[in-house]
């Protein structure tokens, strides 16, 4: 008769730190149980705070993360969010430094959205919305969409249902030039009007 | 004195013999109180006395505990050179330092990517994990030169190292190793929802589970119930996208000749749904709690 003896221990972490602009701080338990054959460590708790706590987009992969245990997939979306958010801003800014007239940015350039307007076309604006989200499976995907501020007068002119089609039109050229190149075009397409 | 003036009035005798008596009587009564108050006065004093040497006592041991220290601290200074005094706090210092930074690169083996410097660059070790259940990990040996390469690694040989690494090791490491931490947690996940399927749940299975070494394309045959009379449905599951850990496409058909009945039917396209939506050994845990009823809350 051979003994099986099982050794389980369990341990507590805490580790803190920051990623940019986000700080975390998390405490979670593992649990190892040695027994003849194998080793096995298994996450059993988990719990995390982070600040701030303004991107929405964050607390309900926050509460999937802990729901799941799924301490790596926490920092590898967290990695390729803050990466996502940083890339945002950057983009933003530079638009807004490239066209300072035509570009504005409601809540500078952390903001989600960039509006373009024409100085000598006042009533109209393009509304890029950009938004980051963390899927179900902790996948990062950047999410934009076009909304359209057209005066009446202007809606009653445009035969062609442009401005109709506008959205679904803006997500096919951002299949085909990219996010930069799409942005760019939209404001030059407004600024040049303008000029003319 | 008080005697002569109470003596002297007639008048007042009596009232002067009465005051006399008293004035007797408390001299008495205090002298009596006298006569004890050395024996309580002795204890207080006995206590006192001993409560004086108790202190002495302290304050000696006290003193004589100053006295060592001054002295250790004298010597310490005075045999130690000035530099080595300044050299052993700062050993102390790094040590603490070293220390420390240890424990952060240990910690950073929970954030699931850690690494370690080598004498070429860095060996980084990729942890996988899946809903809390850690599992393996593997190591990239980078050799950091201009351009960066892969000296040698442990990942398998059906993981896209080599596109990965074409697009990114050049430009941003970063990216590159969180990229094949993606990959890799995926596979990870998804082998672990087939051992599970496998291990825990083979009463369900009709057949061998089929599955390739990427664990991105399963077929297996199963019933919803292991007793039960219903006929086997059959499910092939691809996972098109190779960083997740459900899949893309998924088809569940009957393997019988004869025409589906309507619950059956119902029944197939919401195991469809679930296979979609839950992680393959969940859908099959589902089965087992449920029995032949199919919640379709579950569905959703």
């Amino acid at each position: 008769m051979t003994e099986k003896s099982i050794k389980k221990v369990l341990q507590r972490h805490r580790l803190s730190g920051d990623c940019h602009m986000i700080t975390f701080q998390l405490e979670f338990q593992l649990l190892e149980i040695q027994n003849e054959e194998s080793l096995s460590s298994v996450i059993t708790d988990l719990s995390i705070i982070m600040e701030p706590t303004e991107y929405s987009e964050l607390s309900e992969f926050v509460s999937r993360a802990e729901e799941r245990r799924d301490l790596f997939m926490f920092f590898r979306s967290l990695h390729f969010f803050v990466e996502w958010c940083e890339y945002r801003k950057r983009t933003f800014k530079r638009f807004k430094e490239k066209y300072p007239e035509a570009v504005h940015l409601s809540e500078g350039a952390s903001s989600s959205c960039m509006g373009i307007r024409s100085p000598s076309r006042p009533g109209f604006e393009l509304v890029i919305v950009w938004r980051i989200q963390i899927d179900e499976e902790g996948k990062v995907l950047p999410k934009l969409d076009l909304l359209t501020k057209v005066p009446l007068q202007a809606l009653e002119l445009d035969k062609n249902g442009v401005i109709e089609t506008a959205p679904l039109s803006f997500r096919t050229l951002l299949g085909v030039l990219g996010i930069e190149a799409t942005l760019e075009s939209l404001i030059k397409s407004l600024h040049t009007e303008a000029s003319n | 004195m008080e005697l002569a003036n109470t003596l002297s009035q007639d008048g007042e005798s009596r009232r002067g013999v009465l005051a006399h008596l008293e004035r007797l009587e408390t001299q008495v009564s205090r002298c009596r109180k006298k006569l004890e108050e050395p024996q309580s006065a002795q204890a207080v004093e006995s206590a006192l006395g001993t409560r004086i040497h108790e202190l002495r006592r302290l304050r000696d041991k006290l003193r004589a505990e100053v006295k060592q220290h001054q002295a250790r601290v004298k010597a310490s200074t005075t045999n130690v050179e000035p530099d080595q005094t300044l050299e052993i706090t700062e050993q102390e210092f790094l040590k603490r330092k070293r220390e420390n930074v240890k424990a952060i690169l240990q910690a950073y083996r929970f954030t699931g990517i850690s690494g370690k410097l080598t004498s070429r660059g860095v060996c980084v070790c990729i942890g996988t994990a899946f809903e809390g259940n850690l599992l393996d990990s593997y190591f990239v040996d980078l050799v950091m030169q201009k351009p960066p390469q892969i000296h040698h690694h442990s990942i398998p040989v059906f993981i896209p190292l080599e596109e990965i690494s074409a697009k990114y090791l050049q430009t941003n490491i970063q990216h590159f190793l969180f990229t094949l931490c993606e990959y890799l947690n995926a596979y990870s996940g998804r082998k672990y929802q087939a051992d599970r399927l496998q291990s825990d749940f083979a009463a369900f299975l009709a057949g061998p589970l089929q599955r390739n070494s990427l664990c991105n394309l399963l077929s297996f045959t199963y019933k919803a119930e292991p007793e039960g009379q219903s006929f086997p449905f059959c499910a092939r599951l691809l996972y098109k996208d190779l960083t997740t850990t459900l899949p893309t496409d998924v088809t569940v058909t009957y393997q019988g000749t004869d025409a589906l009945s309507t619950t059956r039917e119902e029944q197939r396209a919401a195991h469809e749904n679930l296979f979609f939506t839950k992680p393959l050994h969940q859908v099959f845990t589902s089965f087992a709690s449920k029995g032949d009823k199919l919640d379709m809350s579950l569905v959703s």
